[in-house]
């Protein structure tokens, strides 16, 4: 108690002077805790406006949906007994613009949304901002409305009245679509939203037997019902595999996927951010402590225990770290707000933003176990150096350790922050892999400034006093460069990785798919129409051309077990969320690469086998002789595995998941999907001819599509761009940190050599040798780590071949070395401008 | 007899010879009690191989004016003029590099790197010069001030009165026209001290350098040819031996 007392007295008189020597560490802790907060936050806010806004996006309380085919009648009529039901059809079409004569104009791929009367059941659709989608959606002067995105509206060149056509229907444009509930803001990477009214989607003739629809009944329960009761008392009734039931609380399955691997994306990058940091609080901690040592050396020698002075200093750390956490808990609950205008269009659902005492209370947390193992180190040594040796430790260090109990509980405190990381990520595999790799990272980059000292030490002397010098400077006792390096490393491996990564998507996006894409997909090719398609293609322009039957299945059983309950790697759990792709074929279609089994007879006419996709069987632990159960159109199927084939998803050509042996789907219903090469400028006479003389038929252009997803990948690259940046920001906080704790060497340095007649010149070359030696071995080790943590998420996250960038890594060496040489020139000019005379008379 | 300079005298034929040449030399510093007046008008002229002992009370301006004769602090107003060349309008830089060719200063705290080892101390001054034989000459001067068995040593490592012979061999390796030396036994007992001047005395005499001595001790000061007194920034007297013989 007593030493609680004393040391808070002294605790409260070092405070008297300021905190200017802890400020690195402030800015450290509290910008780590901001990210950590900020991400959790906004997280916080998605997920509450997914739980919130839950009713509206699914659009009811219950969704039954099926492809292709409607949901039973007798299904509806169950629903509509016990609520209200709403009936909406999906489907992607081609919008053609109509001149006043009624010939065909411009033509546009959309996602056609055809709602009844009771939609929306949740919320409110308005066009042009007032007008309820019902009223503009109403026949007028003998032709119904249809409402588009504006984007159509753009390129269309389309204006309130103009008639457009859908399939063999004419439609009256009644305005711009502005809200619509139940719609998840998706990128529209296949064509934006039209919506028409149900009763004038048949005229269209756009459903067609096998057509890819998507059928949804939407389910609104009396307020207080039991709805998972409710969807359970469905499923029972009605057993049938193909359709999907779902309820709000799934109402976006796609989308909580992406909050969550977003969420670990951007609490890693939070996680470096506050690691990134704690060198900087550890940095800090050291050099305050180093400033100290006359008083801590002074209070020793006039009696005080080593615990006084531990508890003394120990109590102002604590007092700052308060202060850093709750100025980074302020900054991380209030970021989100700020940035709402700027991310919100990158976010699916709009967030709820509020306080979120959760993520706060964790990011305080995490704040907390950083400071305390970062500090606890340089507090626990200084409490063991004899009081002699705090007076001659920068000229003679003494290389004294924290006794084993301070080391287990340092160690402790490291375990603690790794297992609150693993424990609290989503994937917690990924995030042990993070923490092994931010240690083995740190241990790299202590091992770099070894070997840099060492070299240093061996380099030969040269004729250059300045160089000479400068390389002296990298092995001297006391010398700054192995701190600047370890804090320069974690900030600027992430940097590294992230452009490394970046580098690999746009490369995959930009540089490989085009060149090997077609032009067009054209789909809904209904049987009765392929030879009159294959006949226009021969019209002329196409270069290359394929065809293939089309049906879309669901798997429902592996090896007779339901989905639901099987075990499949997560990975590879989307192939079992949605419908698949299916064909048939007798013999391989080109390009077909095998990896196991063999390819069935071309007269094979026995019980049905399959083609699987070799890495989904992998995922679903299924072999040659497994059985799938796949539903198809509502009946269920189950095929036997023949072998297994390896598809290139990105070569964007016609890969389907499931390929079956001849028979049994030739007679069920089904369209082909074509897929056919055309030289730019033939492209749009060919579409003109495909989609006027089969309006049924949708084309999907791939530049387009390509195009879309470019987009996406920009925004993407901004956002990871954002990120390198946020650990940079950390990196060079922490760096400024280390270049200020050697400032006071380098003005000593600088005036002694003044003395001794150097010229400013070269004290700064000197000096600079010394930066950029250290910038450029960061640069490499990170380089070098920042290529492996690249390379594992592309391969092992992203699934992705991953592709060296030299020029890449290179501009990161560079970027490295001239910051460091920026802080160091910084730095070198604050210690030049001392003026000798007062220095030497304060000796 | 006392000899007292009049400050408007002008410089004589034989201060056109000298090797430091003072003339009008004002020192004023800012403060938040005003103006502080350190050096009120100093004029001196020491000659090539003359040791010159300045003595005063402590504040009389000993040390500025070493720092000012050095380069090391600009003047109010005056002129300093060392090897003929005038000091006050020379930039950092080209002063840098007159100190590194003409002076070789030692201070009480001896102001070695305390990172560097006693032959890199040495060796800098003549590294910086561009000299090839920098470390073969650092090596053969600290071998002179008795320090050849301590050349990997850091300053930590040695005691007060063996950093202050680094500096020393430090301040004479690059054989300078003008040696300064700022009370360079003011942190050493007195057999250490006595030692270090004998050393320093030695040196000078060997290298034919002009000493300039600032010091608080009337027995170093009865040492050297010559004696300026200084009080309250000004010459007080200006004393040679042979006057003082005399």
């Amino acid at each position: 108690m007593q030493t609680l007392r004393l040391a808070a007295r002294i605790a409260r008189r070092e405070l008297r002077g300021g905190v200017r020597g802890l400020r690195i560490v402030l800015a450290c802790l509290a910008l780590g805790v901001a990210a950590i907060a900020a991400v959790g936050t906004l997280t916080a806010a998605v997920q509450a406006g997914l739980a919130a806004d839950g009713r509206k996006i699914l659009g009811g309380d219950l969704e039954v949906s099926a492809s292709s085919r409607d949901v039973p009648a007798a299904m509806k009529e169950f629903m509509r007994a016990r609520g209200d039901i709403s009936e909406v059809v999906e489907m992607r079409a081609m919008l053609v613009a109509l001149d006043p004569q009624g010939a065909s104009g411009e033509r546009l791929l959309v996602e056609l949304k055809a709602a009844d009367r009771m939609w929306p059941l949740y919320g409110e659709a308005l066009v042009d901002g007032t007008t309820p989608a019902q009223t503009a959606l109403a026949v007028r002067d003998g032709l119904p409305g249809i409402v588009l995105e504006r984007v159509v509206i753009d390129r269309l060149g389309l204006r309130p009245g103009d008639r457009v056509r859908l399939g063999e229907a004419t439609f009256r444009v009644a305005g711009t679509l502005t809200a619509e509930p139940d719609r998840v803001a998706t990128p529209a990477v296949l064509g934006a939203r039209a919506l028409i009214a149900r009763d004038a989607l048949d005229a269209t003739q756009l459903i067609q037997p096998g057509s890819l629809v998507r059928f949804e009944v939407r389910w609104r329960l009396p307020e207080g019902s039991d709805i998972a009761a409710a969807a359970r008392e469905l499923r029972r009734t009605f057993p049938d595999g193909g359709l999907r039931i779902r309820d709000a609380s799934r109402a976006a399955p796609g989308v909580e996927g992406f909050v969550g691997r977003t969420e670990l994306f951007l609490t890693l990058v939070g996680l470096t951010t506050l690691l990134v940091g704690g060198i900087g609080v550890a940095n800090g901690v050291t050099a305050w402590l180093n400033a100290r040592r006359r008083s801590i050396a002074t209070l020793k020698c006039l009696g005080a225990p080593a615990r006084v002075i531990f508890v003394a200093y120990g109590m102002q750390l604590a007092a700052l770290a308060v202060i850093g956490i709750v100025i980074g808990l302020a900054v991380g609950a209030m970021l989100p707000f700020l940035l709402a205008g700027l991310i919100g269009d990158a976010l699916p659902v709009p967030p709820r933003f509020g306080l979120y005492p959760g993520p706060l209370g964790l990011a305080a947390l995490y704040g907390v176990l950083c400071a305390a193992c970062f500090a606890l180190w340089p507090l626990a040594r200084a409490r063991e150096i004899p009081a002699i040796a705090l007076f001659r430790d920068q000229i003679a260090p003494t290389h004294a350790r924290p006794k084993l109990p301070w080391i287990a509980l340092n160690g402790a405190l490291a375990l603690g922050l790794a297992g609150l990381v693993v424990a609290t990520a989503q994937d917690r595999n990924f995030a042990a892999f993070f923490c092994a790799g931010a240690a083995a990272t740190l241990v790299v980059f202590r091992l770099g400034a070894m070997a840099l000292t060492r070299l240093a030490a061996l380099a030969p002397r040269g004729r250059s006093a300045p160089l000479r010098l400068g390389l002296a400077n990298l092995h001297r006792p006391g010398s700054p460069a192995p701190l600047m390096l370890v804090s320069l490393g974690l900030g600027l491996t992430t940097l590294a990785a992230v452009a490394l990564i970046q580098g690999n998507i746009e490369r995959e996006v930009t540089g490989r798919m085009p060149g090997a894409a077609p032009s067009f997909f054209f789909v809904d090719i209904q049987p009765d129409q392929v030879d009159r398609f294959d006949a226009l293609l021969a019209e002329g322009g196409v270069t290359q051309q394929q065809r293939v039957p089309s049906l879309r299945a669901r798997i429902v059983a592996l090896n007779g077990v339901p989905v639901e309950q099987a075990q499949v790697s997560p990975d590879v759990a989307w192939a079992l969320r949605g419908d698949r792709g299916l064909t048939y074929a007798a013999r391989p279609p080109a390009g077909t690469e095998l990896v196991q089994g063999q390819w069935w007879p071309a007269d094979y006419r026995g019980p049905p086998l399959v083609s699987f996709d070799a890495n989904l069987a992998r995922g679903m632990g299924l072999g040659i002789g497994d059985s799938i159960t796949v539903n198809v159109l509502g009946r269920d199927l189950e095929v036997r595995i023949a072998n297994l084939r390896r598809i290139d998803w990105r070569s964007l050509g016609m890969n389907f998941t499931l390929v079956a042996s001849p028979g049994l789907l030739e007679a069920a219903p089904h369209t082909h999907i074509a897929t056919v090469h055309a030289p730019p400028e033939a492209e749009a006479p060919l579409l003109r001819r495909v989609t006027d003389a089969l309006p049924n038929v949708s084309a999907i252009r791939v530049r387009d599509a390509l195009e879309a997803v470019a987009n996406l990948v920009a925004r993407l690259g901004a956002a990871l761009s954002a990120t390198g940046g946020v650990a940079l920001a950390a990196g060079a906080l922490v760096l400024a940190g280390a270049v200020a704790a050697g400032q006071a060497r380098r003005i000593r340095d600088s005036v002694v050599l003044k003395i001794l007649g150097a010229s400013r010149r070269q004290i700064r070359l000197a000096f600079l040798v010394e930066f950029l030696a250290v910038g450029v071995m960061a640069g490499l080790i990170a380089a070098l780590i920042g290529t492996m943590a690249a390379w594992g998420v592309t391969t092992f996250v992203m699934r992705s071949e991953f592709v060296f960038l030299p020029a890449t890594l290179v501009g990161t060496i560079l970027a490295c070395a001239g910051l460091t040489a920026l802080f160091g020139w910084i730095g070198t000019g604050a210690a030049l401008r001392t003026r000798p005379a007062p220095h030497l008379r304060n000796e | 007899m006392d000899v007292i300079a009049n400050p408007n005298t002008p410089p004589s034929t034989a201060a056109r010879a000298a090797l430091l040449s003072v003339r009008g030399l004002e020192l004023t510093v800012p403060s938040a009690a005003g103006p502080v007046n350190i050096l009120r008008g100093i004029d001196l002229d020491v000659s090539p191989g003359e040791i010159l002992g300045i003595v005063g009370p402590s504040g009389s301006g000993k040390t500025s004016l070493m720092m000012l004769v050095a380069g090391l602090e600009s003047a109010t107003r005056g002129t300093i003029t060392v090897a003929g060349r005038e000091l006050t309008a020379m930039d950092e830089d080209a002063l840098a590099a007159f100190r590194r060719d003409h002076f070789g200063i030692v201070f009480q705290s001896f102001h070695l790197i305390p990172t560097m080892t006693a032959l890199e101390n040495v060796a800098v001054p003549l590294e910086l010069a561009g000299r090839q034989d920098a470390f073969a000459i650092a090596t053969a001067t600290l071998g002179k001030v008795g320090l050849a068995h301590r050349v990997t040593h850091y300053p930590g490592q040695l005691s007060g009165g063996e950093q202050q012979r680094v500096a020393l061999a430090r301040a004479i390796a690059p054989k300078p026209k003008l040696l300064l030396a700022d009370e360079p036994t003011g942190n050493l007992d007195g057999a250490t001290g006595q030692a270090v001047m004998d050393l320093l005395f030695g040196l000078a005499a060997e290298t034919d350098a002009t000493l300039m001595l600032i010091t608080h001790d009337p027995r170093l000061a009865e040492r050297c040819g010559r004696q300026v007194s200084l009080r309250d920034g000004r010459i007080v007297s200006d004393v040679r031996a042979l006057d003082r013989a005399a």
